[in-house]
């Protein structure tokens, strides 16, 4: 295939900036003219997935918008009715679909998200604290100048600064930021395990339309997507999820847990996820540490549960096996193909060490970002149907342990074997370590895309 | 009216055959009835509990009286009858995805079949020609196919180890116990509400 | 034989619908409003004929026109399909049927051509094979159980689960009088009920050790009487 117009396709697609320090602008628009000049005064300064010959620049800025976004944009209702229904529904009416309820219910989120104030995200990255203030400061004005929109709400997050140095953990001490796919044209380091799985046992990336609009998708089609094609090639659907995590809950339980499972509290914490705190996959190393594998891209992703079907090294439940099943339900990994999810997260409030106190009402968490061409094929579908609940795995409706909104007799089964340090293990009472706090679904376009948006000028055929 | 109950879902489907079609069809059922192998993948899908092919020939249309007007057909038809776990696109999908070769020998032969591959148009047909179920009883809501076989693999290895108890000292049986925990470790899933339908 | 997979059935019967241009709701409206109001939990009718694993009932208003170039074509009458999933064979379960809960097989049937009801249970039986159609090709995932061995195995499923996430940190001891008290309570558990939407069963089986560790010293006493 030919390659990939990168300069049409905003960078937060592309790549995962990798720049400590991140704010999230939510903004409510005025009306549609003075809108449209918001975004043009904006467009020059939007970052596109074009090489950065000078290494990383200084900030980055991306911009994406919810359907009531672009019906406030005045897009034509031709165009605005071509999008696929669970975007124009919006997260919040997708809730009992993604189990969205009780703790993690509407009425529990931030405002902004609870009365739907949020029409466009504006993202800027930054190597620098301060850069996220000056940059807001322009943006502010921007939007007061042009009196496009206003902005009702922000969102700071960012990496750890841990021993000197940028750390990917998140607050449950877990290091992140493995797994995302390969796609085609994508001009990424390709690691093996990323990708899709082949009859032959190696890894191939996937077909471009997962990812991107207007290419052929796993299935040999082009994804659901609006009407002209100019507004959707290149583009994609993004899932904003705020995940609040309650930290004290999660070091509670894993150290009274942890007096009881014969591994100790650091394999016991290896299994609830699929890999140890330091990254280690458990399924190639599941009862030591190893950062020798960690720092290997050709190992730290590359594996496969085929040879674990009973879950002994790697349990059925543990996050990693569920949300990327890779070959365990047979077929040769044909199955999960076309519910793969490339996330862009980032950490929120500050980084306590384990020895420190913390409160589960202080504000930490993930701000959980997933790119995806279909929102209901592939985040939707993991999030119903492999973290909420477990039939495919054949875990009837056991629940994800890190993420499930767990009811009265959940639990997660470690499964075991003879030896005595690898028993099988049962984590019952399981309260809810993750709480949703609000988000959206958003349409992040081309370049091309953006500049019609701002003009005016989309016309479905 | 409604074809879901909890867990399962009843599909229902029609398909028009030209008359001498029918037999390829039935000839492609025996191969399947009776090379079991044929079947090893619909057996690994594991979410349809029962399912069912049924060829009406054009002639034989249950006539029950001489008042009831005889039917006069051009075409045989294909009934298909689904009870299968998770939502229609899911199950769809995973048919297309994985069992396309015998989906296109089975529907083939019917009117207009796009094949299964790609999947939209597959979806498509099946919407025309699937039929609505009005009544729909499952003895066991709350579970799965892949459920009640973990559960009835749970209570043969709770029968074996209770037979094999009687008479143990509390080391014996913990040593048996343990056993039996590894035996059922990965079917002791809870049951219980379907996800939504979607 | 085609009907039949390992121990279960799969029957199939159309049966043809009256039409009747001058009623003023035609028959097989009627029907659909009866099915509308029949519960399909364990108050369901076929809770009662308690060998049905899964049935369904469907009003097939017509065969299907896919477009052209395939010929349009109709039926001359609507069909009720009865599809339904049991143990056994199929004379005891359209007995069943006619003995059971003859007032809804009435009520549904009534409207379809040539019914004689279920008073005659010859007749009855007779009709119902009438209206049966031989199932081509026949798929049961698990054809070896009962309705009711496979709501037991449910039930045991969910209270070992639960037993063994409240024993895992026990004496041997402990864990073979908890394990003997739980296999009684166990065997006491009422039958569990087809057609309810129940996590594991009825009553939730007590797998409490507050029993066994008051009674520590009577374990082996337990184990010789077992």
């Amino acid at each position: 295939m030919s390659k990939l117009d990168v300069t049409d396709i905003q960078g937060f697609v592309l790549r995962g900036y990798n720049l400590p320090f991140a704010r999230y602008l939510f903004l409510e628009i005025a009306d549609a003219q003075r809108g449209r000049a918001l975004i043009k005064k904006l467009l020059h300064r939007i970052t596109t997935g074009e090489h950065w010959d000078a290494g990383k620049p200084e900030w980055t800025l991306n911009i994406a918008f919810t359907h009531k976004a672009l019906v406030n944009l005045n897009l034509p209702d031709a165009s605005l009715l071509s999008f696929p229904v669970e975007f124009l529904q919006g997260m919040k009416a997708r809730g009992e679909i993604l189990s969205d309820t009780g703790k993690n219910a509407p009425e529990k989120w931030d405002e902004v998200w609870r009365e739907g104030r949020a029409d466009i995200w504006l993202a800027v990255n930054s190597k620098a604290k301060a850069t996220l203030d000056t940059l807001g400061a322009d943006l502010q004005s921007v939007a007061e100048e042009t009196g496009g929109a206003k902005i009702v709400g922000a969102q700071d997050a960012g990496l750890f600064w841990i021993d000197g140095e940028w750390s990917s953990k998140e607050h449950f001490g877990y290091t992140d930021g493995f797994g995302n796919p390969d796609f085609l044209g994508m001009e990424r380091d390709t690691q093996p395990g990323q990708g899709k799985l082949m009859a032959d046992g190696s890894w191939a990336p996937l077909a471009t339309g997962e990812l991107l609009l207007g290419y052929a998708d796993e299935a040999g089609e082009l994804p659901v997507a609006p009407i002209p094609h100019l507004l959707a090639s290149n583009g994609t659907f993004m899932v904003y999820r705020k995940l609040h995590q309650n930290v004290a809950t999660f070091r509670r339980y894993l150290d009274e847990k942890g007096k009881l499972y014969a591994g100790g509290k650091e394999k016991l914490a290896s299994k609830f996820l699929g890999r140890w705190r330091d990254g280690t996959p458990v399924e190639l190393s599941p009862d030591a540490r190893d950062p020798s594998i960690v720092k290997d891209p050709q190992r730290n992703v590359n594996f496969t549960f085929g040879n674990d079907p009973g879950g002994a090294r790697c349990p059925i439940g543990a996050h990693v096996r569920r949300t990327n099943p890779r070959d365990a339900f047979g077929f040769n990994g044909r199955l999960v193909n076309r519910r793969r999810i490339t996330r862009r997260g980032l950490p929120y409030g500050p980084y306590v060490p384990e020895d420190q106190p913390v409160d589960d009402g202080g504000e930490h968490g993930i701000v959980f970002m997933a790119l995806n061409a279909s929102l209901f094929r592939q985040f939707e579908f993991v999030q119903q149907q492999w973290v909420e609940y477990g039939n495919d795995a054949r875990l009837g409706n056991d629940k994800d342990l890190l993420l499930g909104n767990h009811e009265a007799r959940d639990k997660h089964m470690i499964q075991g074997t003879e030896d005595p340090k690898n028993p099988p293990f049962v984590c019952g009472g399981l309260p809810n370590f993750v709480e949703l706090r609000g988000g959206n679904y958003f349409f992040l376009p081309s370049m091309t895309a953006l500049r019609m948006i701002a003009e005016g000028t989309v016309d479905p055929r | 009216m409604s074809n879901i109950n909890h867990k399962t879902y009843a599909m229902n489907a029609i398909t028009p055959m030209k008359w001498w079609k029918t037999w390829i069809v039935r000839a492609f059922f025996f191969i399947l009835g009776t090379v079991k192998p044929l079947q090893k993948d619909l057996v690994q899908l594991s979410f349809i509990h029962f399912a069912r092919w049924v060829i009406i020939k054009r002639n034989e249309f249950p006539h029950v009286c001489n008042q009831q007007p005889r039917e006069k057909l051009k075409y045989d038809y294909l009934l298909f009858f689904s009870n299968f776990n998770g939502t229609w696109n899911q199950y769809i999908d995973a048919f297309s995805a994985v069992l396309s070769v015998g989906l296109n020998l089975i529907w083939r032969w019917s009117e207009k079949f796009p094949g299964s591959v790609p999947v939209t148009p597959f979806k498509q047909y099946i919407a025309r020609c699937q039929f609505d179920t009005d009544y729909y009883y499952t003895a066991y809501p709350y579970a799965t196919t892949n459920d009640v076989k973990a559960a009835h693999r749970v209570q043969d290895a709770l029968d074996a180890l209770e037979k094999e108890s009687a008479g143990k000292t509390a080391e014996e049986f913990a040593r048996s116990y343990r056993k039996f925990v590894l035996a059922v470790q990965s079917d002791l899933g809870q049951t219980g509400k379907a996800p939504v339908g979607t | 034989m085609a009907n039949q997979s390992g121990d279960v059935y799969g029957l199939t019967i159309l049966s043809p619908i009256l039409q009747d241009l001058t009623a003023e709701t035609s028959h097989n409206c009627a029907i659909r409003m009866k099915l509308a109001g029949l519960p399909n939990d364990e108050s369901s009718p076929f809770a009662k004929v308690s060998s049905t694993h899964m049935a369904r009932l469907v009003v097939m208003d017509d065969v299907v026109y896919v477009g052209m170039p395939s010929c349009e074509e109709h039926l001359k009458s609507q069909y009720l399909v009865f599809e339904t999933n049991f143990d056994g064979d199929l004379d005891t379960y359209l007995t069943r049927m006619a003995r059971e809960i003859p007032a809804d097989v009435d009520a549904v049937w009534q409207h379809c051509w040539g019914y004689p009801g279920t008073k005659d249970m010859a007749a009855f039986i007779a009709y119902m094979k009438k209206c049966q159609i031989t199932t081509t090709f026949y798929f049961a995932d698990v054809n070896n159980h009962t309705v009711q061995q496979t709501l037991t195995a449910l039930q045991t499923q969910a209270a070992v689960a639960e037993f063994i996430e409240k024993n895992q940190d026990k004496t041997a001891a402990e864990l073979q009088a908890a394990f003997a008290h739980f296999l009684g309570k166990l065997r006491e558990a009422p039958a569990p009920v087809p057609g309810r939407p129940e996590k594991g069963g009825p009553p939730r089986i007590e797998t409490d050790m507050k029993w066994a560790t008051r009674n520590a010293a009577n374990t082996q006493q337990v184990t010789h009487n077992e």
